[in-house]
C-alpha cells in the first residue's frame, strides 16, 4: 500500500511536470508551427527588414516602455479594425525580437504608424508631448534632444525611423501583397474579414492626405469652437491664430498664420478633413463634423478684415508679369496651385483662390521663402518693386470669403 | 506558558534568515510601491520626471513591477520558507552557508542592480520579465540553489503524506525554475506573434506557478497553525493543489485573446481560465471553511491578514475567469480594469497572504521586535486602500472602455480616466502608510513582544505541536 501510495505520487509528479511541458506544447509551440505555416502563406516575398537604425530606434522603444501604453496588435475585433486598421498578421511581426504586442493601450495603437505623422511632428512630440497634445500623459524625452525639439539627436532620429516601420511592409505590399495573403492565407472566414476586409489598411484619422473629398462644413458656434480649438489646435497655432504655440518651434513647417489669412470654407474643411500633407498638420476626422465647422468659424474669426487699398493698374500688371515668369510653374496661371511644377514637392503650393495672405505676410513669404517648403526666397532676385507687385497681386486670386 | 520561546522556535528554523530576507523583503517593498507610486503621479504630472532619463515613466513602471514580484514577494516568500520547511519536514534547510548565497545573489545580484540596470535604460520590454538578460541569468542560479536549499528536506522525509503546503512549495521551487526561462529568454529568441505566445504563457505562470502557489502554501500553512485546527479537508487541499497545477500553465494565452495566434488555443487557454475560477471556488471553500469560527476580522493579526488574502483569492480568480470570456475581454482588456486586477491578485491576494506569512514567522522569532497595534494599524490602512483603488480603477477600465467603442477621439479616454488616476495616487496615502507601519510594527517594540502576544492570546503553542499536527492530519 504505501509503495503504491509512493507510486501514485511519482505519477502525479510526473504528471505535473507533464502538464507544464503540455502548456508549452499546446499554447508555444504549436501555435507557433501553425503562425509559422500562416507566415509562410502569407509573407509577401521580400519584406524588408530593419535597418540598423531602425533597429536601435526599436531598442530604445522597448527601454522607455513605450510598449507598455502603445500596442503593436490590432485584435481582430470590429472597433479596432475601425480605429487603427486591418488586423495584424503573423508575418507583420516578424522581425520583433522580442515582441512588442503590449497589454495595455493608455495610448493608441501604433501596428500602423508609419506615414500617419511628419517626422517634425514625431520629432517636437517627443520632446514635448503636451507642447502638441494639450491632454497627453505621455512622458517627454528630452533627453533624445540637443536642447529643442528640432535638434534631434541621434537617438531620437532611430526612434522616429523606428515607428516610420510600423505597418510599412503591409503598407509596401498592398494591395497586391494582401490579395495573395487573402487567397493564401488558411483562415477562418472571421479572420479573413478582419484582416483582409474592405476598410483601408491603416483607419488612423489623422493620416494627411494630399487629394481627397471632405465634408461641406455648416455654420459653427463660436463658444463650441474655442474648446475644440483650445483643444486640438491653439498648441501649434497660437491662442490668437499666429500660429506661434509652443508646439510650433520645433515644426517646418511653421503652423499657419490665421491672423495673417483669410480662408475659404472649403479650404479650411479639406485642410481640417485631410490635413496638410507635408506638414505637421494631421487631419482631424475623428472630430465631429459640428466641431469641424466650429473651428473653422473660429479660425476666420482670428482674420481682421481690412479694407483693401486700392492698387495702380500698372503695379498689378507688373505683379501679373512676374508671377507668370517666376511663380505660375508651382502656383499654376489662375493662382490655384496647379501650376506643372507642383506635384513634384511634398508640400503643395499654396492655393491663392482658397487662401488670401495680408499684404505684410505675402511681402514676407516673397522676401525670405517659408521654411520646411519648396518656397524660396526672391529678395534677391526680384527687385523691390516686384516684389510688392507680386505680393498684391497673388491677393488678387482669392475667390472670396463666402466659399 | 511552559516552553521557553527558544524552543517554542524550533532550533531546526534558521531564524536569521527568516529575519534576513523579513528585512530585505520590507525595504524592497517600500522601495518598490514608491515606483509605483511615482509612475501613477506621472499620468497626471507627466513632466515630473524632468529632463532626466532615470525617471522616466517606462522605467518606474518596469522596476515597480520587477520589485514587487522580485524584491518584495521574492524575499518574503523565502523568509517564510526558512519558517515552514523545517516545520513541515522536521529536517533542516540543506545549508545556511547556501542561504547566505542565495540571500546575497538574490537582493544584490538580481533586485538591487535589476532595478539600477533598468533606470539606466538595460532591461527587456516583455512583462514579468523586464529586468535585463544578464539578471535573470542570476535569477535562475538563485532559484536553482533555492530548489537545493529547500527541496531536499522534502525528499530526505519522503513524499507520503506531504501537507498540502509542501506540494505547494515543491510545485512553486521545480516550476518556477522551469517557467522563468521560457518567459525570459525564449521571446528573444522567437520573434513577433510566436514569441508572444510564450510571452502570454509566461505572464501567467509568473503569478501561476511562482506567486500564488507560495501564497497559498503560507495560507494553507497559517491557518491550521494559528487556528490550532487542522485544514478542513486534505482531500479537498490535494484536489485544489493537483488541479492548480494542471490548469495554472494553460492559461495563458488568454492575454492575447482576439489575437492571430490560432483561435483554438485561445479557446483552450479561455476554457482553462474559466476551470480554474471552479477549482479556486474549491480551493478558497476548503480554506473559508478551516477558518470558520475565528470570524472575519480574526484576532491573530496573520491569521487576518491570511483571512483577508483569501478573500481575495477568490474575488480575482472569478474576475480571471469572467474576464477571459471573449464577451468580456474584448472590452476591457488593454484598460484600467486589468491593472485593477493584477492589484487585487498581487497586493489583495498574494501581498496579504506574504505579510501574513512574515508576521506569523516574524512573532516565533524570540528576539524580534514586534508591535501588535502597528500591524494591526497596518491591516486597515492596506484594507481600505486596496479595496479602493481596484474598485477605482475598474471603474477606469469601464469608463476607457465605453470610450474606445465610442466614436471619440482617443484623447478622450485619456481625459475621461484622469478623474480615476487622481484617486488611484491618493490610495496611495492608506498603501503605503500602511506597508510602512507594518514595517515600523515590525521593527519596533521590544523584542519578544510577539511571541508574548501570541502567549497572552492563545497561549503559546510549541512549535513541536504544530507540525505533527500538519503532518498528521493527512492520515
Amino acid at each position: 500500500m504505501k509503495r503504491l501510495l509512493r507510486m501514485s505520487y511519482l505519477v502525479a509528479g510526473l504528471g505535473g511536470v507533464g502538464f507544464f511541458v503540455m502548456s508549452i506544447l499546446l499554447l508555444g509551440v504549436w501555435p507557433g508551427r501553425a503562425l509559422e505555416q500562416q507566415i509562410q502563406q502569407t509573407q509577401p516575398e521580400h519584406p524588408p527588414a530593419l535597418t540598423a537604425s531602425e533597429q536601435r530606434g526599436r531598442v530604445i522603444y522597448g527601454r522607455e516602455g513605450c510598449a507598455y501604453c502603445h500596442t503593436q496588435q490590432i485584435r481582430y475585433l470590429p472597433n479596432d479594425v475601425k480605429r487603427f486598421g486591418k488586423a495584424t498578421l503573423a508575418w507583420e511581426t516578424i522581425f520583433d525580437y522580442p515582441q512588442l504586442w503590449g497589454t495595455r493601450r493608455i495610448g493608441p495603437d501604433l501596428s500602423r504608424e508609419a506615414g500617419v505623422r511628419s517626422a517634425d511632428w514625431q520629432f517636437s512630440h517627443l520632446y514635448g508631448p503636451r507642447n502638441l497634445v494639450p491632454d497627453s500623459v505621455m512622458p517627454a524625452f528630452p533627453w533624445l534632444f540637443a536642447g529643442a525639439p528640432d535638434r534631434p539627436t541621434q537617438e531620437a532620429r532611430d526612434v522616429v525611423d523606428y515607428l516610420e516601420t510600423l505597418g510599412r511592409d503591409r503598407a509596401l505590399a498592398a494591395p497586391e501583397g494582401d490579395a495573395h495573403a487573402r487567397a493564401a492565407c488558411n483562415c477562418s472566414d472571421d479572420e479573413r474579414r478582419f484582416a483582409f476586409g474592405p476598410g483601408p489598411l491603416n483607419a488612423s484619422p489623422s493620416m494627411a492626405r494630399r487629394t481627397g473629398d471632405f465634408p461641406k462644413l455648416a455654420a459653427g458656434d463660436r463658444s463650441r469652437g474655442r474648446i475644440v480649438y483650445a483643444r486640438n489646435c491653439q498648441n501649434c497655432h497660437g491662442i490668437e491664430g499666429e500660429g506661434d504655440g509652443k508646439g510650433a518651434a520645433g515644426l517646418s513647417p511653421k503652423p499657419a498664420n490665421f491672423a495673417g489669412h483669410e480662408y475659404t470654407a472649403t479650404r479650411l474643411g479639406f485642410a481640417l478633413w485631410n490635413g496638410v500633407s507635408g506638414t505637421a498638420m494631421p487631419a482631424w476626422r475623428d472630430l465631429e463634423p459640428a466641431d469641424l465647422a466650429s473651428v473653422a468659424e473660429v479660425v476666420r474669426g482670428f482674420h481682421a478684415a481690412q479694407t483693401e487699398p486700392a492698387i495702380p493698374k500698372e503695379v498689378l500688371a507688373l505683379g501679373a508679369r512676374v508671377y507668370s515668369d517666376r511663380c505660375a510653374q508651382c502656383h499654376g496661371t489662375s493662382g490655384s496651385g496647379d501650376g506643372p511644377a507642383a506635384g513634384q514637392f511634398p508640400v503643395a503650393p499654396t492655393n491663392f483662390r482658397t487662401q488670401r495672405p495680408a499684404i505684410a505676410v505675402s511681402l514676407r513669404a516673397l522676401r525670405n521663402g517659408i521654411e520646411g517648403t519648396p518656397m524660396a526666397p526672391w529678395a534677391g532676385e526680384l527687385s523691390e518693386a516686384e516684389l510688392s507687385a507680386v505680393a498684391f497681386y497673388v491677393r488678387t486670386f482669392f475667390s472670396g470669403g463666402s466659399q | 506558558m511552559h516552553d521557553s520561546p527558544q524552543s517554542a522556535s524550533s532550533p531546526a528554523v534558521e531564524m536569521q534568515f527568516v529575519y534576513a530576507h523579513g528585512l530585505a523583503a520590507l525595504v524592497a517593498l517600500l522601495i518598490s510601491i514608491c515606483f509605483g507610486f511615482l509612475a501613477a503621479m506621472e499620468m497626471l504630472l507627466p513632466d515630473a520626471a524632468g529632463d532626466s532619463p532615470w525617471f522616466t515613466w517606462g522605467r518606474l513602471r518596469y522596476d515597480h513591477t520587477q520589485g514587487i514580484m522580485l524584491g518584495w514577494l521574492g524575499n518574503a516568500f523565502f523568509a517564510f520558507l526558512y519558517h515552514a520547511v523545517p516545520l513541515l519536514t522536521g529536517r533542516r534547510v540543506t545549508s545556511p552557508k547556501l542561504g547566505q548565497w542565495i540571500f546575497g545573489i538574490w537582493n544584490f545580484l538580481v533586485v538591487i542592480p535589476g532595478w539600477i540596470l533598468v533606470l539606466a535604460g538595460h532591461s527587456q520590454p516583455l512583462e514579468w520579465a523586464e529586468f535585463p538578460l544578464v539578471v535573470d541569468v542570476f535569477v535562475v542560479l538563485a532559484l536553482l540553489l533555492a530548489a537545493v536549499q529547500f527541496l531536499p528536506p522534502f525528499f530526505s522525509r519522503g513524499l507520503e503524506d506531504l501537507y498540502v503546503s509542501s506540494w505547494y512549495i515543491i510545485g512553486a521551487l521545480v516550476f518556477t525554475l522551469l517557467a522563468y526561462p521560457m518567459g525570459n529568454f525564449v521571446p528573444e529568441l522567437v520573434p513577433g506573434a510566436r514569441g508572444a505566445a510564450f510571452s502570454g504563457l509566461w505572464i501567467h505562470d509568473a503569478i501561476g506557478l511562482f506567486v500564488t502557489p507560495l501564497a497559498l502554501a503560507i495560507v494553507y500553512f497559517v491557518i491550521p497553525a494559528a487556528t490550532r485546527r487542522p485544514i478542513f479537508s486534505h482531500f479537498l487541499s490535494m484536489l485544489g493543489f493537483w488541479l492548480l497545477f494542471f490548469l495554472y500553465p494553460l492559461n495563458g494565452t488568454h492575454h492575447y485573446v482576439f489575437s492571430v495566434i490560432p483561435m483554438s488555443a485561445q479557446i483552450g487557454a479561455i476554457t482553462a481560465s474559466t476551470l480554474l475560477g471552479v477549482d479556486v471556488v474549491l480551493v478558497v471553500a476548503n480554506l473559508m471553511l478551516s477558518l470558520r469560527g475565528t470570524g472575519w476580522f480574526p484576532r491573530d493579526p496573520a491569521l487576518r491578514f491570511v483571512g483577508t488574502s483569501t478573500l481575495f483569492y477568490l474575488i480575482v480568480s472569478i474576475q480571471g475567469s469572467v474576464q477571459a470570456q471573449m464577451s468580456v475581454n474584448q472590452s476591457v482588456h488593454f484598460s484600467d480594469w486589468v491593472v485593477g486586477h493584477s492589484h487585487m491578485a498581487m497586493l489583495g491576494f498574494a501581498s496579504f497572504a506574504a505579510l501574513g506569512g512574515l508576521v506569523h514567522a516574524w512573532q516565533r522569532i524570540p528576539w524580534a521586535r514586534y508591535h501588535a497595534g502597528m500591524v494591526n494599524v497596518g491591516y486597515w490602512l492596506l484594507l481600505a486602500g486596496v479595496v479602493t483603488m481596484v474598485a477605482d480603477l475598474t471603474i477606469a477600465g469601464l469608463v476607457e472602455a465605453s470610450s474606445w467603442k465610442s466614436a471619440a477621439p482617443w484623447i478622450e479616454s485619456v481625459r475621461a480616466a484622469k478623474p480615476y488616476w487622481l484617486v488611484r495616487v491618493l490610495t496611495f496615502l492608506p498603501i503605503g502608510a500602511g506597508f510602512l507601519i507594518v514595517t515600523i510594527g515590525l521593527f519596533a517594540g521590544s523584542p519578544g513582544e510577539g511571541l508574548k502576544e501570541i502567549q497572552q492570546q492563545i497561549g503559546l503553542e510549541p512549535v513541536s505541536e504544530i507540525a505533527p499536527r500538519i503532518a498528521e492530519e493527512v492520515r
